[in-house]
């Protein structure tokens, strides 16, 4: 904060969308004051509505010059007041990434892209071929540089809006939810070639919702909330006011949680938490071991049986739902095979059955062929070999309407289910669809939209990102199918949207619906599932019980996915400490079981 | 339509012509169909567009293209018959007259269509619009408003795709069989692909204007356009075809 040179500089401002003449007007920027120094990691975290997306406009200068509204105090970029200057000298200074990528693109080859900012900014054709390869290898992607943008996956789009911005070496980037659409092992990429470009002394200003990046890899955290800047500073002490993030709905690493939860027990003086798995892991054997050294040997024979009570007995293990026992599948994927036409992607040998109040997550990279594996099961697409039954009717002969009626999906983008004028039309609507009455529709929908607290009356194009998925997840809970498939339910919402919609559907599974959830999110899915089913290249490579499958090295390693953090540091404790570590997946199970050796001892 | 206009990677000479050199091809194909009163001249620019085809690697590109056009050209062909009538009839109510004037709008319809995927197929967009801008003087925000237009079709495809399988996922009838009622269920969705659009053509302006779309001119492209000796020459077999096509 007490940066002598600040390269970007926010003078108590504030910002609101409001036509001029509108009083009152809700502030998206409610006075911020900030500064940047050269070559900071900076991360921007908050519920949505917070003011993230703002704040990256207004220091890439599309605030004031682009989005219209009113503008209260200065936002300096390398000194000059952005109001002074146009848009056009701003991002000579500040590159921006934007949050739809396909909308920043603006050639349909790689090296056009590149070379797009290089020849409007006049940079001597001698120089360009250096700058457009030192771009491309800096994000790792100089084999791509012939290929048409419209053939490649997410995170190499993601990498190639990134090298397009870095050709034209700006001083500063900023990047507004690079990783929504990523999978795990892609994010990191994105994050570790942030961190090569900071190193050639850009810096980095980026707003994301994935905390466990972000707390590895930020010098500084900025937490915002209704237009505020509220918390500011390195990644540890941020994370030390648990109260205070869950209170604002901002979610903390796991491992902060651990160490938080400690402290509450009363086990650690309060500190700065730690971050990382083995921090987390030489912070518990610090409290256990003193305590363990005497009375441990007692331990193995009773090992087994104490394991098995623990589990019994914690409500965080997540244990099966008894209905799931000796029932129909309501599910069937038997020896399913699909490709698509034209292009090498297929699906092979997929075999599943899934249980009435079941919880599934399919797990795995992008391209693994887990969307492909929801379209099999709602009739998308008609296997090519083998058979899927859903609710006992076969995909390949009945119509996917007429599926709808027994399976639900949720997809990710809840733009494209929506199209109704009011909320209230746009839930009855697929009760209409199946045939009930419009008004016994409509009681219906009127009961699901009161519980989800949404405004009945208002176009839901208005909403909201967080509650359009509600809106879209409401339209599902009416119907009550006996199969919902989400497909990454969680991306785009914050913490509390993302627990709101996990929670719902986690009581429509106890009400006897089977449940298959797509997510890359591997904290959701060690949380809400009781199965997985782990993918790649196109095929199962293992299912079975959450943590058993996260236990599984070689497997996570085979699938690129990487467990939770939980399930890592409960397995390095089980192996250095006491086996009795094994198999917890929760942080509270982790933190109890601390709680009871270190009194135990 | 997603696969139709889209660029085919090759080194023939086709390829290696300047992009406004392919554009003259097209054109003087298209005036001469135009022009061309005979159906031995009309065959024969089909050929040569399936010829050219054929040489650059892109005869899948309009053999797609045909499948979408030849039903449109049999309904045309239907319907000419029914208007323009004389001489004798040939079968229920076609005459020879209207036979003969039909099958040659059919023949110009395709005539039209294929020679202008052929040149999309064999160049990059962006050539094209940079070689517009340099070598024929247009000015460059209409160069960029062209080839974004373009760039965006299969993007919005992909889009409606989308929402389709989501609508139908959630019961509506999309899988009909009946092509007038999966219409009927298909417009009411325009509105939500229109307020996507909106909102994606308004990041496009914004992510060009800051990469310094306002300041480029004609001189900024790094690739060049030259016109070469083989530029020359196809661009005077390109006037032969017009007068061909005028002459038969």
């Amino acid at each position: 904060m007490t940066d002598q040179n600040p390269i970007v500089r926010l003078d108590d401002v504030s910002f609101s969308y409001a036509q001029a003449g509108e009083k009152d007007a809700p502030r998206a920027l409610d006075h911020v004051s900030l500064s940047v120094g050269a070559g900071e990691f900076v991360g921007v975290i908050g519920p949505s509505g917070a003011g993230k997306s703002t704040l990256a406009a207004a220091l890439s200068g599309a605030i004031p010059h682009h989005y219209r509204g009113e503008l209260y105090g200065a936002v300096y970029v390398d000194g000059k007041d952005t109001c002074d200057v146009t848009l056009t000298d701003i991002s000579q200074v500040v590159g921006s990434v934007l949050q739809d990528i396909d909308a920043q693109m603006v050639a349909s080859v790689v090296e056009d892209e590149l070379l797009f900012g290089l020849e409007n900014f006049g940079v001597p054709h001698d120089q360009i071929e250096a700058r457009l390869s030192g771009a491309l290898e800096t994000v790792g992607i100089a084999d791509l540089r012939d290929r048409e943008i419209a053939t490649l996956s997410g995170g190499q789009k993601q990498k190639v809006s990134i090298a397009a911005i870095l050709a034209m070496r700006p001083r500063v980037l900023v990047l507004d939810e690079p990783t929504a659409a990523l999978d795990p092992a892609s994010s990191r990429l994105v994050f570790d070639t942030l961190c090569t470009v900071r190193e050639q002394g850009i810096t980095v200003i980026v707003i994301e919702q994935k905390v466990a990046l972000l707390s590895r890899y930020c010098d500084r955290i900025l937490v915002m909330d209704h237009g505020r800047i509220v918390l500011s500073g390195t990644p540890r002490q941020v994370f030390g006011h648990a109260r205070e993030l869950r209170e604002l709905g901002v979610d903390s690493p796991r491992m902060a949680r651990v160490h938080n939860s400690l402290v509450e027990k009363g086990l650690l003086p309060p500190g700065e938490p730690c971050l990382t798995v083995s921090e987390a892991e030489s912070l518990v054997e610090g409290l256990v071991r003193p305590h363990l050294a005497g009375g441990a040997q007692a331990g193995p024979v009773a090992d087994a049986q104490r394991d098995a009570a623990f589990r019994a007995s914690s409500p965080h293990a997540a244990v099966p739902r008894p209905h799931a026992e000796g029932a129909e599948p309501v599910v069937r994927v038997e020896g399913v095979g699909f490709a698509y036409p034209g292009s090498g992607a297929a699906v092979e040998d997929l075999n599943m059955a899934v249980y009435p109040g079941e919880v599934v997550g399919v797990v795995g990279q992008n391209g693994a062929g887990k969307t492909t594996l929801t379209k099999l099961l709602n009739g998308l697409l008609k296997p090519a070999v083998g058979q899927v039954l859903v609710s006992g009717l076969d995909t390949r002969h009945v119509p996917t309407s007429r599926i709808a009626a027994h399976c639900a999906t949720l997809f990710q983008n809840p733009d494209c289910q929506l199209c109704k004028n009011t909320v209230l039309d746009e839930v009855a609507f697929g009760l209409e669809l199946q045939g009930v009455d419009a008004d016994e529709a409509r009681r219906r929908a009127h009961k699901v939209i009161e519980r989800f607290g949404l405004p009945e009356g208002e176009s839901p194009f208005s909403l909201s990102r967080g509650q359009r998925q509600m809106v879209a997840l409401a339209s599902v809970v009416v119907v009550e199918p006996d199969v919902v498939l989400l497909d990454e339910p969680t991306s785009g919402l914050d913490y509390r949207e993302c627990m709101t919609v996990m929670r719902t559907v986690s009581e429509m599974a106890d009400a006897g619906c089977a449940v298959i959830m797509v997510c890359h999110d591997m904290e959701v899915v060690s949380d809400f599932a009781e199965r997985v089913v782990v993918m790649a290249d196109g095929r199962i490579l293992g299912r079975g019980p959450t943590a058993q499958e996260f236990a599984d090295e070689p497997l996570m390693r085979r699938a690129y996915v990487e467990a939770p953090q939980v399930t890592r540091l409960s397995q390095a404790l089980a192996r250095d400490l006491s086996p009795e570590y094994a198999g917890i997946s929760q942080v509270s199970g982790i933190v109890d079981l601390t709680g009871e050796l270190v009194s135990r001892g | 339509m997603v696969s139709v206009i889209e660029y085919v990677p090759g080194e023939t000479l086709l390829h290696r012509l300047n992009p406004v050199t392919k554009l003259a091809i097209a054109a003087a194909i298209i005036v001469a169909t135009f022009c061309a009163q005979t159906y031995g001249m009309l065959v024969a620019l089909l050929a040569l567009t399936f010829a050219l085809a054929a040489y650059s690697h892109t005869t899948s590109k309009l053999v797609t293209l045909l499948k979408l056009l030849v039903p449109i050209a049999i309904v045309m062909l239907l319907l000419q018959c029914a208007f323009v009538r004389g001489g004798r009839t040939v079968l229920l109510w076609m005459t020879t007259e209207g036979l003969d004037s039909a099958g040659k709008a059919c023949l110009r319809l395709l005539g039209v269509a294929l020679p202008l995927v052929l040149m999309l197929s064999v160049t990059k967009l962006n050539d094209l619009a940079n070689a517009c801008v340099e070598v024929l003087h247009v000015p460059y925000r209409y160069a960029f408003t062209f080839t974004t237009a373009l760039r965006f079709v299969p993007v919005f495809g992909q889009q409606m795709n989308a929402i389709m399988e989501a609508q139908c996922a959630r019961g509506v009838e999309y899988d009909t069989k009946n092509p007038i009622r999966k219409l009927r269920l298909m417009l009411p969705l325009c509105v939500p692909l229109l307020v996507s659009s909106v909102g994606k053509t308004d990041a496009t302006a914004l992510a060009a204007e800051q990469r310094g779309f306002y300041l480029r001119t004609r001189a900024s492209s790094f690739k060049r356009y030259p016109m070469h000796g083989r530029d020359a020459a196809v661009l005077v077999a390109c006037v032969a075809l017009v007068v061909l096509g005028v002459l038969l």
